[in-house]
């Protein structure tokens, strides 16, 4: 066993604090250690709440020392994207307008967790209304990468991302509407899974595009991603766009071998333009799958421009709609390029908002049968390793849009097909940074990338190396 | 399909009750310009009967699918 709890998987934890190797008050002490050491460098948490954490994880433990556990994460704790409610508790979205919002419901999310015996450490940072790829927020300061303290930590769950590279959680939730659970999970250098369109309640978590967002997790391997969906995924009367029938046993997938899958490559788009770097580590993933038994095809997908357009159509409409009533009576308390990317959706008429969501349907058929021969399409997650936090810096400037949609323009077609995409540390380019490579599947197949993800990193240790508090 | 010019955001985002000056509107006009002509090759192609809801019939015969692919999968 580690000394360090902290730096246990998910999986490995809760299994240690099931079987009283390691109680529930020394993983949190542990990452609670973590977190006094790293959080003034890193701005990764919006609040800790280290008593309370204790005292939880002393409850876990008397709990437990009574033959009572709560469920396959008993005692283990956790620390999210400060945008899922929880009665009680302040869930500021990372913004100055709910600095003080005290939410009056718990998401479902986040309750099925809590049933699944997790306690809370804190919340985590996040970009302001998950409105931005970077991790940059002008109200609370911008999350920094533990890999390069300089460097952007990607976005919107900037601190799911961080915390989760650090080993200051175990997991984290995140959100994916335009990538923002890929960008951090590539930036930082962990495992994050973006899940379709409806596999994962959405109630209790902030909108911010109710056709695109999703909910998902940030872990350190697809085994431990595959753990907390199980335990999330399913029907929710709270929620008409979560699916109902069976959850499948993703946690089985993960054990199974990747011989004989045929895992398509882009002939375009994903493989344009890309850093040195970046193609470098695509090449080797791929080669991994080889040795590994999977057949390589090249696949040649539709227009993915044009879905990127349509995507960022129907999010600016439908964010400017959920903050309308703000954006007339708070616009000074808006940063300004969450104002400037709010202000978009006031440009775009009814009728282009509509055709977009009425050509979801035809683009999806043709993706589908696009990759109707390969069980999963393997894809950098952004062209390039994290850029500076300076670099990027980019605010409402006129040229801000260009720099967003250049880091984003790998995930956004992803979140209008309403895919799931899991994207996995893949390699490190030579000045250290992290970066991630995206596997994305069919709809409601999940565990196929799950299962392709996890026979990736049983061959490499990408997802196991712990970034050095230097 | 055109990209609005900011005189055309400017007037509907007075419609929409959320004012921008001249300025705002020229650069929602350049920053949002590129996504018009993104989506143009498709705007005003689509067939009649076609609606929104289209995405979850595809989505749920994918479903389907997948099943019968992990069933031959396990058989083999």
């Amino acid at each position: 066993m580690n000394t360090e709890p902290a730096l246990m998987s998910l999986t490995s934890v809760a299994k240690a604090i099931a079987e009283k190797s390691v109680s529930s008050r020394e993983a949190t002490q542990s990452c609670l250690d973590r977190i006094a050491q790293w959080q003034p460098r890193l701005n990764a948490f919006m609040a800790i709440e280290a008593e309370a954490a204790l005292a939880a994880a002393d409850a876990a433990d008397g709990a437990l020392a009574k033959g009572n556990q709560r469920g396959v994460l008993h005692g283990v704790p956790l620390a999210h994207k400060d945008m899922y409610y929880e009665a009680g508790k302040v869930v500021t979205c990372g913004s100055k307008i709910r600095r003080d919002f005290v939410a009056t419901t718990t998401s479902t999310a986040l309750q099925r967790l809590k049933d699944a015996g997790t306690i809370r450490l804190g919340s985590l940072q996040m970009a302001e209304f998950a409105y931005g790829p970077t991790g940059h927020n002008s109200h609370y300061g911008p999350v920094h990468n533990p890999w390069a303290i300089d460097r952007i930590t990607g976005g919107s769950s900037s601190g799911s991302g961080s915390a989760v590279a650090a080993r200051l959680t175990f997991a984290a939730l995140g959100s994916d509407t335009g990538g923002s659970i890929r960008m951090p999970a590539h930036f930082c250098g962990v495992t994050g899974l973006k899940t379709t369109y409806g596999r994962i309640s959405r109630a209790g978590a902030m909108p911010l595009s109710q056709s695109l967002d999703t909910v998902g997790p940030l872990a350190r391997s697809a085994e431990d991603c595959a753990l907390l969906l199980g335990l999330m995924a399913g029907a929710d009367p709270e929620d008409p766009t979560a699916v109902a029938g069976p959850v499948p046993d993703y946690m089985a997938a993960t054990r199974e071998p990747i011989r004989g899958l045929t895992v398509g490559v882009p002939s375009a788009f994903y493989v344009d333009d890309l850093d040195p770097e970046v193609a470098r580590i695509l090449d080797e993933t791929v080669a991994v799958l080889k040795r590994e038994g999977a057949d390589i095809v090249q696949v040649e997908l539709p227009d993915q421009r044009q879905l990127t357009a349509a995507c960022q159509l129907v999010l600016a409409v439908e964010a400017a709609a959920f903050h309308k009533r703000w954006l007339i009576e708070r616009p000074q308390d808006y940063g300004p390029q969450v104002l400037m990317r709010l202000q978009n959706g006031l440009a775009i008429p009814g009728v282009t908002y509509l055709e977009t969501m009425r050509w979801r349907g035809p683009a999806l058929s043709a993706h589908l049968a696009a990759v109707a021969g390969v069980d999963a399409v393997i894809a950098p997650v952004a062209p390039v390793a994290a850029p500076t936090i300076a670099e990027s810096d980019v605010g409402n400037s006129p040229d801000a849009e260009s720099v967003i949609q250049r880091l984003t323009r790998f995930t956004r077609p992803i979140n209008y097909l309403g895919l799931p995409s899991l994207s996995i540390p893949a390699g490190f380019t030579r000045g250290g940074l992290p970066v991630g490579m995206q596997l994305i599947g069919r709809s409601f197949d999940e565990a196929m990338l799950l299962r392709i993800g996890a026979a990736l990193q049983r061959a490499t240790d990408f997802h196991e190396r712990v970034p050095k508090f230097a | 399909m055109t990209r609005p010019t900011a005189k055309e955001i400017k007037a509907m985002a007075d419609v929409a009750g959320v004012p921008v000056s001249t300025e705002v509107a020229e650069r929602i006009a350049n920053s949002i310009g590129p996504a018009f002509e993104g989506f143009a090759a498709v705007a005003g192609t689509l067939p009649f009967d076609l609606e929104p809801a289209t995405f979850i019939v595809v989505q749920e015969a994918a479903k389907m699918t997948n099943k019968e692919t992990t069933s031959k999968k396990a058989a083999q």
